[in-house]
């Protein structure tokens, strides 16, 4: 009898599991679909095939940006992709680079153009595609600012000093993100927090072309005490669903004792059956 | 003041004699086992879908514009919301899987064999009207995950010839999924299929009590399955009293069957809560991948096997009338397993498919 119910047991916990097999899932990037212009520079070699296999790691093919997103054209037709009569545009010169890509970066670009870097833009400066890279566009992150890239012009010296200001808050943000995803995941509403740390998000990075030291040190303390009231909020919500786990703990041992017990006394009663 | 009342009403109802009849006078068979007490397991879980269910409709408003919104409430700022909403989830999956696990061992003990194939019967029909309060349950918070999946279902339908597109049309109250589809899935959920359940319940119940429950099917107490030219009740002189020595045992099991069901809800209520189930329904995107719940993959998988989806309704047709009408099929007096080599091959084999094809509708 006791056999039969082990049994029992570990064939309701067996057939459990393939519930996170079946239902669980994660969030899936939004992969652009497959557009002419991958379908015929894929194919090619060198210069005009490069790209694709660059933007394939890029974090705009992660957002779901393509190539007609930035150079125009028509991602649908072979015969009229390339055609300035459907919006091509192609490559644009070094110096139009900070106004190509400030189309969508218009902030970004604004503070740019404010910053030394953007005042020395036609003069030698360096524009987006110096540091952030072309097609390959890596997400932008205090990695940015580094040794190898910096002294390439000048010395790391200040530019060190900035990052070391952005690393810190840069690691809030990042902790701040998956605490509301894990949140989320659990069913939380998060909505009105992930909005506060977006919006925060924004103004931390309007500060990484600004090459003003103190204006770093302001501007990050400021967004650390906004992402530190979503943090508490944060704090507070974890809390309570360690709280509830507690509770959910306590009811199981309970139950289980209480199924214990009522075994306890179905062997009782078995006993006296042989008696009887 | 108690036993005043029931004397009250012991004299003119004889309560006394009924509650004796159907406790301690009601005799089973010595060697019962645990897999007899999964009907007291599912009664308990049914029994805390309604509650669960009823507090739910305090706060859900069936509205397209309103469903997923009163949900994230109840969740979020309703007192214990969460917990209701959560075993109310969790509890559902838990059932099918009790409900499974119910008709297997029913399956392999052959206690579905006459006299009783109404209880067979009844029973899966019950089975079917879980499903169908999961399925209908699974679009109430209009989140992506509802209104996809109940797309995909509902367009199966329309594979059935001549009458398909107007039986989705009928199925969904308007060519696609939207608020009448909504309005009907609500009627059917909160009120007509748990009365339909409520009642083919006690029928079932009403079965089991009146032809007396089988004894299990091995060592020397085995009986075979034979039915006379008249009612007869299947007694079990020298059996253990139902209450409390069986109950005893039920109890612990509703017990274990709880501890799972709180454990999932507090600690991984995610397994049963999808991604996709957390963002409001949105007709003009449609997820990467939208897949049926663990428990109709199979069904999914089918119709993607068979090169026209008519023949894969028809293959399901086939399968779940075979099984409904198994105790008319197979008539043979036989109820011990190891007696049944044929039978057993059957079952075990059928089963893994079942499973293999629900794996690869997953994957697939």
């Amino acid at each position: 009898m006791m056999h039969a119910k082990g049994w029992l047991l570990a064939g309701c916990l067996l057939l459990l599991l393939p519930g996170p097999v079946f239902s669980a899932g994660e969030e899936a990037p939004t992969i652009p679909r497959e557009t002419v212009c991958l379908q015929c520079h894929g194919g090619m070699e060198g210069r005009l095939g490069a790209p694709v296999g660059l933007w394939k790691q890029s974090i705009h093919r992660q957002n779901g940006i393509s190539c007609h997103d930035c150079h125009g054209g028509d991602p649908t037709d072979f015969a009229m992709a390339m055609s300035p009569e459907r919006g091509f545009r192609g490559a644009p010169e070094k110096a139009e680079i900070p106004a190509f890509c400030g189309r969508c970066h218009i902030g970004v670009k604004d503070d740019y153009l404010a910053s030394k870097h953007g005042r020395a833009l036609g003069k030698g400066g360096p524009q987006c595609v110096t540091c952030h890279g072309n097609h390959a566009v890596v997400k932008a992150s205090p990695d940015l600012i580094n040794d190898k890239d910096c002294t390439r012009c000048h010395s790391f010296e200040r530019a060190a000093r900035i990052k070391a200001a952005l690393t810190d808050t840069d690691r809030i943000i990042s902790g701040l993100e998956r605490d509301l995803a894990d949140l989320r995941r659990l069913g939380i509403a998060v909505k009105k927090m992930r909005g506060e740390v977006f919006a925060k998000r924004n103004e931390f990075h309007r500060l990484f072309h600004t090459v003003d030291v103190n204006k770093v040190h302001q501007g990050t303390a400021a967004v650390q005490k906004s992402l530190g009231e979503v943090a508490t909020e944060v704090a507070g919500i974890r809390s309570d669903l360690s709280q509830r786990k507690l509770w959910g703990g306590i009811a199981i041992v309970l139950l289980l004792v209480a199924g214990g017990l009522c075994l306890l006394l179905r062997r009782t009663y078995h006993d006296e059956e042989g008696k009887g | 003041m108690l036993k005043r009342a029931v004397d009250w009403l012991d004299v003119r109802l004889g309560v006394r004699e009924l509650w004796q009849e159907n406790t301690s006078g009601y005799l089973v068979p010595r060697n019962i086992n645990a897999w007899y007490s999964l009907g007291t397991v599912l009664l308990a879980l049914f029994g805390l879908q309604f509650l669960t269910g009823i507090l739910l409709l305090i706060h859900y408003v069936p509205d397209t514009e309103k469903a997923f919104g009163s949900v994230e409430t109840i969740v979020n700022a309703v007192p214990y919301g969460w917990l209701i909403r959560n075993l109310h989830a969790v509890g559902s999956n838990l059932i099918v899987v009790v409900l499974l696990l119910h008709m297997l061992s029913v399956l392999f003990m052959g206690s579905y064999k006459r006299p009783r194939e109404l209880t067979w019967l009844s029973g899966f029909i019950l089975f079917n009207l879980g499903l169908g309060l999961c399925l209908t349950g699974y679009l109430l918070p209009w989140s992506q995950l509802s209104f996809w999946a109940t797309t995909v279902a509902t367009d199966a339908a329309g594979a059935v010839p001549v009458i398909g597109p107007k039986l989705v049309e009928f199925l969904r109250g308007a060519p696609s999924v939207g608020a009448p589809t909504l309005g009907r899935f609500f009627a059917l959920h909160v009120v007509v299929l748990p009365g339909a359940l409520m009642g083919l319940v006690g029928f079932h119940l009403f079965c089991v009590r009146r032809c007396g429950i089988s004894v299990p099917p091995f060592g020397k107490d085995a009986k075979p399955a034979r039915v006379g030219t008249v009612f007869d009740h299947e007694k079990h002189p020298g059996g253990i009293p139902f209450f409390p020595n069986y109950t005893a045992e039920e109890a612990a099991m509703v017990c274990f069957a709880l501890a799972v069901l709180v454990a999932v809800t507090f600690f991984a209520p995610q397994i049963f809560i999808p991604l996709d189930a957390l963002e409001p329904a949105n007709p003009f995107v449609t997820p990467e991948h939208i897949k049926p719940e663990w428990y109709f993959l199979w069904a999914y998988q089918t119709l993607k096997i068979f090169p026209s989806k008519l023949i894969g309704l028809a293959a399901q047709g086939a399968l779940m009338t075979f099984l409904a009408l198994l105790p008319f099929i197979d008539r043979g007096e036989e109820r011990r397993p190891a007696k049944r080599p044929l039978f057993v091959t059957c079952y075990v084999l059928g089963l893994l498919l079942l499973i293999g094809i629900s794996i690869w509708g997953r994957y697939s």
